[in-house]
């Protein structure tokens, strides 16, 4: 079988793009665990000495780091120490998408299938957690809540002062402070969670909410932990508007992106909000990409790897969408989002509105460790069509639109309106 | 018991020669077609259909590929992986094309239309003649632990291809290229291992393919030779099609 090239474009579009897969858990160790995290740390230091894509990994000698950090490794005592030894490791790179990924998270997600939610997603707006949407059906919106309602406890602890300290931490992404926030909002399917929330008066509203399967379906890809995905898409007057949690569950969010597109080729505009979306197949970009941009020979950024560099293509699809394009963006959406929304932006195709995005586009890829952890490490830089790279900088919008919890109280989203009216603006001057 | 003496026979002439100057690449070439089977052997086959696994291990990623082949230079593979859905691929009069569930379909131009017809072609190692034109002995070199006589192929039109051949057994132990795709040129290598008979003809059932960062690992499960072939099994999917009767966009 003769293969050698004809996997070529499939298997450079593999690398995952996903940031905010982060947690901490203790465990005891057995002297084989010892052993399994030194030959964890040998993987990750190793991994990061051939892969990365300089020579020099963020300008250290490697080879330094390892005389530093061995002796540590040999002497942690237990499962977190471990992961501390080799985080603050990878922490000399000073680059996003380079972490240690507890075993537990995997397990955790694994049995859930599991995961509880009471259906709401939130977003940080000053130093509240403010409710931004309530899922159809879910038991949140069966007590009532809508968004706009501040979460003032949960289980009995106040958030206003773990927003505070996060916030303080000047190393904290605004994603994964608010998947921080989120993941205490949830618990077992089938289980309670009492939360205070503060409505539209001010008043608090004490409810124990029910947990119930997240949104979405879930989905695994590789060694990623298991995610539940979910794909939205709706017309507003004659927009249409997509939006979806991530890049992941590739057959049906392409399928469900293209049948979108396709049964609007005739809208007066394209709404694709990508608000909250952590990234996930880096290639999934360059094909809705190709819906989008009708011109050959385009691209929306390149990645550059230390023996090779790729182009991000874009391939235009037998029919493609040709009306204005709003791409909707804010502080948590990272990497596949930023390349899709900065590279569109980059040719011109879309206009961004909202926030700028989370700044953090390594592409990486996921791998287990001897000890069951995860490592993640970027084996690339990107840099978009315009010459910039994302990392460090983000998608910064053409249109800055707030989120303002005053007007999810009214039944508004600014950053929708935001591109609602641009697009009119655009069928009014055609 | 007879065919395995004549092998025998024939790596004696060959190792004979080894110790000596290069032997020329068409030597070595012709030297593969003969342990693996040789040319009435190659001659006798008119279609296959291979079917195995895939893995991306790194990723976590499996999963199944079938390819069918028909002389002289149809072919058509699906690869399907969980999470990331099928992916289409095949050659057939003139047109080289794919079809995935996450680029959707695109016809193949260019140094990758070229390296794709190539890949297409039946029985590629009894027909290396016509593939390149040109082929080279460029020494011995060490591979996986075998002296290999390096033999460089240089095709009529494209990248060259650098194909190594076991001094011991003759047989194909690893190749390199540059492969063309619209996301710029990357350098391909692959390691083939656990040689088969498969009506007649020995062929590898793993192949080690590292790209880009990625390490592929394909295992041939089976292969069935001279199987008759549906005749629209090498036609491309109607969105392919579609594409190829779309007019450029301007």
């Amino acid at each position: 079988m003769r293969l050698l090239s004809g996997i070529c474009l499939f298997a450079i579009s593999l690398h995952a793009q996903v940031a905010g897969l982060n947690a901490t858990t203790g465990s005891k160790l057995t002297p084989q665990q010892r052993q399994l995290n030194l030959d964890s740390f040998e993987k990750v230091w190793t991994a990061v000495r051939d892969h990365h894509w300089e020579k020099n990994p963020g300008g250290l000698d490697w080879q330094a780091i390892h005389t530093e950090f061995r002796p540590r490794i040999e002497q942690a005592d237990s499962m977190d120490a471990a992961r501390t030894v080799m985080r603050d490791m990878l922490e000399r790179l000073h680059q996003t998408h380079f972490g240690i990924i507890p075993s537990t998270v995997y397990d955790d997600v694994d049995v859930a299938a599991g995961e509880g939610s009471p259906g709401v997603d939130l977003r940080v707006i000053d130093t509240q957690a403010i409710v931004t949407h309530v899922d159809s059906g879910s038991p949140a919106e069966k007590a009532g809540v809508t968004p706009g309602w501040a979460i003032v406890s949960v289980d009995g602890k106040e958030l206003a002062p773990v927003i505070q300290k996060l916030q303080a931490d000047p190393a904290m992404h605004e994603l994964t402070l608010e998947r921080s926030v989120l993941a205490r909002l949830s618990g077992p399917v089938g289980g309670k969670l009492p939360v205070v929330f503060s409505n539209g008066a001010n008043r608090k509203v004490a409810l124990d909410l029910s947990l119930t399967e997240p949104r979405g379906q879930a989905a695994k890809f590789g060694n990623l932990p298991t995610q539940h995905v979910w794909f939205e898409s709706k017309k507003i007057e004659n927009t249409e508007y997509v939006a979806f949690n991530m890049f992941l569950d590739l057959p049906r969010i392409m399928g469900n992106f293209g049948d979108a597109v396709n049964s609007c080729l005739q809208c007066s505009g394209l709404i694709i909000d990508l608000r909250g979306n952590p990234g996930g197949i880096g290639g999934m970009a360059m094909g809705m990409a190709g819906f989008l941009v009708d011109k050959p020979d385009q691209k929306l950024g390149t990645m550059y790897m230390r023996d090779a560099t790729i182009k991000f293509a874009v391939l235009p699809r037998p029919q493609v969408f040709n009306g204005p394009v709003a791409v909707l963006m804010d502080g948590s959406s990272a990497s596949t989002s930023e390349i899709f929304a900065g590279g569109l932006k980059d040719l011109g195709r879309a206009r961004i509105f909202g926030t700028r995005s989370a700044a953090a586009a390594l592409p990486s890829i996921i791998e287990k460790l001897p000890n069951g952890d995860g490592f993640q490490y970027a084996m690339a830089n990107y840099i978009s069509d315009g010459g910039k790279p994302l990392e460090g900088n983000g998608v910064v919008p053409d249109v800055e639109v707030k989120l303002t919890r005053q007007a999810l109280l009214d039944g508004h989203d600014p950053v929708v309106d935001a591109a609602l009216q641009w697009i009119k603006k655009q069928r009014e001057q055609k | 018991m007879t065919r395995k003496l004549a092998l025998l026979a024939l790596i004696g002439t060959f190792t004979a020669f080894a110790d000596d100057a290069l032997p020329k690449a068409e030597t070595i070439l012709d030297h593969y077609v003969e342990v693996t089977g040789g040319k009435a052997a190659y001659a006798k086959r008119k279609t296959e259909i291979s079917t195995g696994t895939v893995e991306f291990a790194a990723q976590g990623l499996k999963g199944s590929i079938t390819r069918y082949a028909a002389d002289p230079d149809k072919s058509y593979a699906i690869m399907e992986l969980e999470g990331v859905g099928k992916i289409e691929s095949g050659s057939v009069n003139g047109v080289s094309w794919e079809k995935s569930a996450m680029m959707g379909p695109r016809i193949k131009s260019g140094e990758e239309k070229t390296q794709s017809m190539r890949e297409g072609v039946f029985n590629s190692a009894l027909n290396w003649r016509k593939m390149f034109p040109t082929a080279e002995t460029n020494g011995v070199e060490t591979v996986e632990g075998e002296e290999c006589y390096k033999v460089t192929l240089t095709p009529a039109q494209g990248k060259p291809e650098t194909a190594y051949y076991s001094k011991k057994s003759g047989l194909e132990v690893k190749r390199a290229t540059v492969a063309a795709s619209p996301m710029g040129e990357v350098a391909v290598e692959a390691i083939v291992s656990g040689y088969k008979e498969f009506g007649g003809v020995l062929q590898p059932t793993k192949l080690v393919q590292k790209l880009a960062g990625q390490e592929l690992v394909i295992t041939i499960q089976s292969v069935k030779v001279n199987e008759e072939l549906p005749p629209d099994r090498f036609d491309p999917p109607a969105e392919v099609k579609a594409l190829m009767n779309k007019p450029p966009a301007q």
